[in-house]
């Protein structure tokens, strides 16, 4: 029967790093060193004023061409996630095609998704693999949601950092590379919540939305609709409480049970929720992998980003199954078992 | 009838450290240095988890007790 494997992820991180000294310069009052230790996040990279979505995509599809000897002629297939492309019109992924030369018989399109994107990505890739419409596709994830930020939102600075990585999918892995077979998906949407997370003034639905700064009684930057907005408790809620019956329902499908799964990663959004919805899922915390204190919350990027640091260590082996989980903007989620080949 | 203790207890859980905290039903639970927006999140989730009340964020802005807590809980419970 055949299979859709993923058989390599490279990933891209910005040279510039915006440390918690230097947060802690620029807001002074607010207490970066108790907030970090919380979310997890020491450190964060930052696309330069002139780099964009396109750039950052374009360095790690290189990196994952050079690093996983791929032909550039045998990819038949891009896909870009993101939510801050280059254009909103036209495809941003037509202009990678471009700039690093895939064949023009490639297929290429964008997908708007942020903290899902990564498992929605492997499922298409799979649906084009299974259905013999493409060999070899390429997803990328990439976001720049630091140019979606209010200088003055330092919670939100806090947490997000820019990042891309690229990820072979493929129905005839190369041996040499590590490869997983990637099994069954479980979505989940809720657009009820939709302005949970969301930049007001990013789209042609713009008729209410304010331009101006509004502050709490505290003088905190809450939003402006020019700029990202989050309501953190909401997305909180949402996860507490969705995450662990998707779990369920992604073990399930798959026919397992969490005994079963050697490491699960989860979209790593800050380290605090991250143990908080571990222990709601009854999760091990050997198995359980975190990596994002030198990145942030890099959207889409950060399970392939993890899911890079864990295949480095070398310990998973053959027929080792991992869970990946995705939630959060949309509202969306998204999980699915790999097993190791 | 809610326990006290109980829910004196399932509040503290949700605090980074708690077994350095230490609460009555007057003490003001935000009034404790690990207290932040994150661990009044999981507050609001235990009330929904254990007593199967929704706290809104305005609701729960106003409580600054424990017992204000408690008698909210109580009350729609």
């Amino acid at each position: 029967m055949m299979e859709a494997y993923i058989n390599g992820i490279s990933y891209y991180l910005p040279e510039k790093e915006l440390t918690n000294k230097e947060l802690s310069d620029m807001y002074p009052e607010w207490s970066v060193d108790k907030i970090s230790q919380k979310t997890g996040i020491y450190s964060r990279h930052i696309a330069d004023k002139e780099e964009f979505v396109s750039d950052m995509a374009i360095a790690a599809l290189n990196k994952l061409i050079s690093e996983f000897e791929i032909d550039k002629q045998t990819i038949d297939y891009l896909i870009l996630c993101t939510q801050s492309p280059d254009f909103s019109l036209p495809t941003t992924a037509c202009i990678i095609q471009d700039k690093v030369g895939l064949p023009k018989t490639c297929g290429a399109l964008d997908i708007n998704l942020g903290c899902s994107g990564y498992i929605y990505g492997l499922g298409l890739a799979k649906g084009l693999i299974l259905t013999e419409q493409a060999k070899n596709v390429v997803f990328i994830t990439s976001e720049t949601y630091s140019k979606l930020l209010h200088p003055k939102d330092k919670s939100n600075r806090t947490i997000f950092g820019d990042g891309a990585s690229a990820t072979l999918i493929t129905s005839n892995p190369n041996p040499k590379y590590f490869a997983a077979s990637i099994k069954k998906f479980k979505y989940g949407t809720d657009g009820s919540g939709f302005d949970k997370l969301i930049v007001k003034n990013s789209g042609q639905n713009f008729e209410d939305a304010l331009n101006e700064d509004v502050y709490d009684e505290e003088g905190n930057f809450v939003s402006n609709d020019d700029f990202l907005y989050m309501n953190g408790r909401e997305i909180f809620n949402f996860t507490a409480f969705e995450v662990p019956k998707l779990v369920e329902d992604t073990l399930n499908e798959n026919a397992l049970t969490m005994s079963d799964i050697s490491r699960v990663i989860f979209h790593q959004a800050n380290a605090y929720m991250l143990d908080f919805i571990r222990k709601r899922c009854n999760i091990d915390k050997d198995i359980f992998f975190v990596s994002m204190d030198d990145v942030g919350n890099t959207v889409s990027s950060t399970i392939p980003i993890a899911f890079r640091r864990l295949i480095d260590e070398n310990k998973l082996k053959k027929g080792n199954k991992i869970l990946l989980s995705g939630f959060g903007v949309g509202l969306s989620m998204g999980g699915v078992v790999l097993e190791t080949a | 009838m809610m326990n006290e203790e109980t829910f004196i207890n399932n509040v503290k859980q949700q605090y980074m450290d708690p077994e350095d905290v230490s609460f009555e039903m007057a003490s003001e639970f935000r009034q404790v240095d690990s207290y932040d927006s994150l661990t009044g999140m999981t507050i609001m989730v235990m009330i929904k988890d254990e007593y199967g009340v929704d706290i809104s964020e305005e609701q729960y802005r106003s409580k600054k007790t424990i017992q204000e807590l408690y008698d909210f809980v109580a009350s729609i419970k």
